[in-house]
């Protein structure tokens, strides 16, 4: 598969702020890409830059091998689908998703027949000579892909599109750009701050944070697998543990050496030695809890806590437990109605425990630096929390 | 994209049309302000001050004064009324909003002239107004109504109204009344929370307003012309009168110049003070 | 008292006060008798008599020349110059907007008499095209300031949609911000029109012998002439204006 899209070393700053800090990645064809990050992490603006509404200060753009860095919002093959929509209110939405192609000057029997088969897609036939001030938030959005699409961009930049529809009409939006991206096959390029919904549908990830890439990888790989502890603690929920290697044990796994904690034993693919720092990280819903005690087993990390704080969430609950000096955050599935032990609570004395491959490590300097560039992973974990 | 060429295209029609028939013209009366006239309604070589010693003499001082304090009491008169008018239309429904705004418009757009013939007609001395006040011995059979301060501050104050309503009430639309009852809430009377909370916060519009009958009614011309008689002139008819019956065009240009002087410093203080406001909120960090 | 109370009386009397003079001048003018203090019965006498007014028509056909002339060299001139303070901000804007701002608080007066001594300098004579620069240039202002609210209220986002989509600067310019800013060109019109319809004192300064526009004949009645006649004439416009404005409330409320 070659490449759609692809970033090289692009820098943009808006006077002494930096937006984009050396981006360099790719995107494949016919990928549903998506970029993923905090507010002000750069990724609209690498979005605007990609349609060609900003210039980099440095760097390239290149659109399946041939740079379009200088060329002309107006004469790249892309289209986006914009936040607010923007459907021109004082033309129809027949003219509306006509609009690209009178521009290119298509002949109006092409306009016709590609308008009525986006009107079939979308399935908006019947509303097809309304303006737009007569139609819903989700039937807009609809619309705005329409007339993106009909164009047939090489690459479809989508900016937030979900973000002004309500809980369930997203979710249905998010499943219908899905079936669209798989019936019309081209790459899409989707912006968004909220993780489920690019976990859900994308190929690929990339997770920016202040400007920088942390990481690109499918959802599953920055789940299970996150590089560093900015992708752990903004991808899902997580229990971080500072500690050093205390010894290896068998191969590929180590002791750890945690203050005001039990050791424990993790999953050591970073090649740590004894006496290293450590970051480890250990995902709540890993983690099992209930009064009685475990059989001890290899591999197991067993340990007694005090339940803090319990969150009922319906299909799940969220515990808050103390361990020596630290707050485990664990997830109870409901996966039968009745259990059977007496529901856990308040001040119960209970056991956790998880298995050593389950948990990963982070080597700590990762911390200081996230630490030096600003408490970002900090206070993700503090909202977690 | 945005080329200097382009701006300067866009800009040039409207920009050269104003410097030509604005701009040139202002500059045209300063310029015969300080040029001698002759008896024919022309100008003569060289230069003179005598124009703008003219302006202090009694006569013109007292002419000044006068307008000055037609158009303050205007102005205070117009906001009083305004203010409540305002925040009536600004905190009642939208439907009987528009119906109300419309109601007061509507007047504004039939001719300026027809109105003030409209109260000349009201208050002449025939006429049934004063006929209706005579027989609630209101007033004798021998006072006028007419050609007299009162009627000038009277048409004036009708005039200019509408030039008061509208800003007050575009600013306190914009006013949240929500803040009136976190204001009771913490405390305050209905009264208190009016002068502490809802004034403050609309004071920007009480500035425009203002400036929006202040500057009209300093070059008022018509109404006291119509309404207002020998001994009620303002500058507005100085000017007219120099300028068409005297045939003074250097004197009326230094009357117009004391004008323009007059109605500019207020100006100044009205954008120091709003600038003044936008400062001190900057500084307490909004 | 309630400072609602107290505010509704004071717009109810304000209305009240605003509408007297007219009501008085409707009735006034139906009236047989020469002065209207008394009622001596129904007449359209003074109607007859307006409506057979040369002079009237005379004015009237100059006040349409000139407003429709004012109206559209405004109208043009207003919308590129909001066009230009909204797209640039330069030194050059800065003065541009000094330059669209200052007629608006200058009263009539000043201005009226700057542009006479100005033509008299110019030795161009007065007339109905001197009526016709003065009226252009006090309209400007106001149409310009009515375009450029409605373009800073614009949805930027279209003009960027219409970009990506592939126009050029002309295209979007008149297949999406003219459409945008028509009914904002035709409010500033509208208002032009107005404004220039009902003009005095400007008019007075610049106008010359036998360029007669409506408001200075209403003056001259006014100053020299019948009284009853002013009032047929005043209910006329009244009404007139009156049903204007009620056609374009009915009709912008059928377009929403």
């Amino acid at each position: 598969m070659s490449d759609s899209l692809e970033f090289d070393k692009v820098i943009k700053g808006f006077g002494a702020v930096k937006a984009l800090d050396e981006i360099s990645f790719s995107i494949k064809k016919g990928e549903f890409f998506s970029l993923l990050g905090p507010s002000g992490c750069g990724k609209t603006t690498l979005l605007r830059l990609v349609a060609g509404f900003e210039k980099p200060d440095s760097g390239r753009i290149l659109l399946n091998g041939q740079d379009i860095t200088n060329l002309p919002a107006n004469q790249r093959p892309i289209n986006t689908v914009f936040q607010s929509y923007a459907l021109f209110p004082h033309l129809t939405l027949w003219d509306n998703i006509a609009f690209g192609l009178r521009i290119a000057k298509h002949s109006k029997e092409y306009i016709k027949k590609e308008v009525e088969s986006m009107l079939a897609l979308i399935q908006m036939e019947e509303h097809a000579y309304k303006k737009p001030d007569y139609i819903s938030g989700g039937q807009k959005q609809r619309v705005a892909i329409a007339r993106a699409l009909v164009n047939r961009p090489r690459v479809l930049l989508l900016d937030e599109p979900l973000a002004a529809l309500d809980l369930k009409l997203r979710q249905r939006m998010l499943l219908e750009l899905d079936l669209i991206h798989d019936e019309v096959g081209i790459t899409f390029l989707y912006v968004t701050h909220d993780q489920n919904e690019a976990m859900a549908v994308s190929d690929r990830i990339a997770i920016l944070n202040r400007g920088k890439l942390e990481q690109i990888g499918r959802p599953i790989e920055l789940y299970e697998a996150p590089q560093s502890s900015f992708v752990a603690a903004f991808i899902g929920d997580t229990n971080f543990l500072d500690g050093w290697v205390a010894e290896q044990q068998i191969k590929e796994y180590s002791l750890l050496s945690i203050e005001d904690f039990p050791q424990v034993i993790c999953f050591n693919d970073k090649k740590l030695s004894v006496g290293d720092p450590v970051h480890m990280s250990i995902r709540p819903e890993k983690i099992h809890i209930s009064r009685e005690k475990p059989a001890e087993k290899p591999l197991i990390n067993s340990m007694q806590g005090i339940v803090e704080d319990i969150i009922y969430q319906g299909d799940h609950t969220k515990f808050g437990v103390r361990v020596g000096g630290h707050r485990m955050t664990v997830f109870q599935q409901h996966s039968r109605f009745l259990l059977d032990e007496s529901p856990i609570t308040w001040n119960d004395k209970v056991w956790l425990w998880w298995h050593a491959d389950d948990g990963f490590i982070l080597e700590r300097y990762q911390v200081i630096k996230e630490n030096e560039m600003g408490r970002s992973f900090e206070n993700t974990l503090q909202e977690q929390n | 994209m945005k080329s200097k060429f382009e701006e300067v295209g866009l800009t040039f029609p409207s920009a050269l049309w104003l410097l030509v028939f604005f701009l040139i013209p202002t500059s045209v009366i300063i310029f015969y302000a300080f040029k001698p006239g002759d008896l024919y309604g022309g100008i003569q070589e060289g230069w003179t001050l005598d124009n703008i010693k003219n302006l202090f003499t009694p006569h013109h001082l007292v002419i000044l004064w006068r307008t000055i304090w037609f158009s303050l009491i205007t102005t205070a008169v117009c906001l009083l009324l305004a203010l409540p008018t305002g925040f009536f239309l600004a905190q009642t429904s939208l439907k009987n909003r528009r119906i109300l705004l419309l109601l007061i418009v509507v007047p504004f757009w039939t001719s300026f002239l027809i109105r003030v013939f409209a109260w000349k007609s009201l208050l002449h001395p025939e006429g049934f107004l004063k006929k209706t006040l005579v027989f609630l011995h209101f007033v004798n059979d021998d006072t006028l109504l007419l050609y007299n301060a009162g009627a000038v501050l009277l048409v004036m104050i009708y005039t200019y109204l509408p030039f008061a309503i509208l800003p007050l009430f575009t600013a306190a639309e914009k006013f949240n009344f929500n803040l009136f009852e976190a204001a009771m809430d913490l405390g305050a009377s209905r009264s208190q929370a009016f002068y502490k909370v809802f004034i403050p916060s609309i004071k920007p519009g009480i500035l425009t307003a203002f400036l929006m009958v202040f500057i009209p009614a300093m070059g008022a011309y018509v109404i006291p012309d119509i309404v207002g008689g020998i001994n009620n002139e303002v500058l507005g008819n100085k000017i007219a009168q120099r300028t068409f019956v005297d045939r003074d065009l250097p004197e009326a240009s230094s009357l117009s110049l004391a004008l323009a002087m007059a109605v500019l410093l207020p100006m100044m203080v009205i954008f120091w003070l709003q600038a003044d406001s936008d400062k001190k909120i900057k500084k307490k960090g909004f | 008292m309630n400072m609602k109370r107290f505010s509704f009386w004071v717009t109810f009397a304000v209305l009240v006060f605003f509408y007297l003079p007219i009501l008085m001048l409707v009735i006034t003018s139906f009236n047989e008798s020469r002065f209207g203090g008394v009622w001596r019965g129904f007449s359209m006498r003074w109607y007859f008599q307006l409506f057979s007014e040369e002079t009237l028509w005379k004015a009237l056909k100059n006040s349409l020349l000139i407003g429709i002339g004012a109206t559209l060299v405004s109208s043009v001139l207003g919308t590129l110059a909001a066009l230009s303070l909204h797209r640039y901000r330069s030194m050059l804007q800065k003065a541009h907007y000094g330059l669209i701002y200052t007629p608006l608080v200058v009263p009539d007066v000043l201005m009226g008499i700057s542009l006479l001594l100005f033509f008299v300098t110019i030795h161009l004579q007065l007339g109905l095209f001197t009526i016709f620069v003065a009226h252009t240039t006090f309209c400007l202002s106001y149409v310009t300031f009515v375009i450029l609210s409605r373009l800073q209220t614009l949805d930027h986002a279209i003009i960027e949609a219409a970009e990506d989509l592939g126009a050029n600067y002309w295209q979007i310019f008149w297949r999406i911000k003219l459409p945008q800013l028509f009914p904002a060109i035709l409010s500033g019109a509208l208002l032009a029109f107005t404004l220039s319809i009902d003009d005095f004192v400007i008019t007075f300064f610049v106008a010359g012998p036998g360029s007669t526009t409506l408001p200075i004949y209403i003056y001259s009645l006014m100053k020299f002439g019948s009284t009853p006649i002013i009032n047929a004439l005043s209910t006329v416009l009244i009404v007139a204006t009156f049903a204007i404005v009620w056609i374009v409330q009915s009709i912008t409320r059928e377009q929403k």
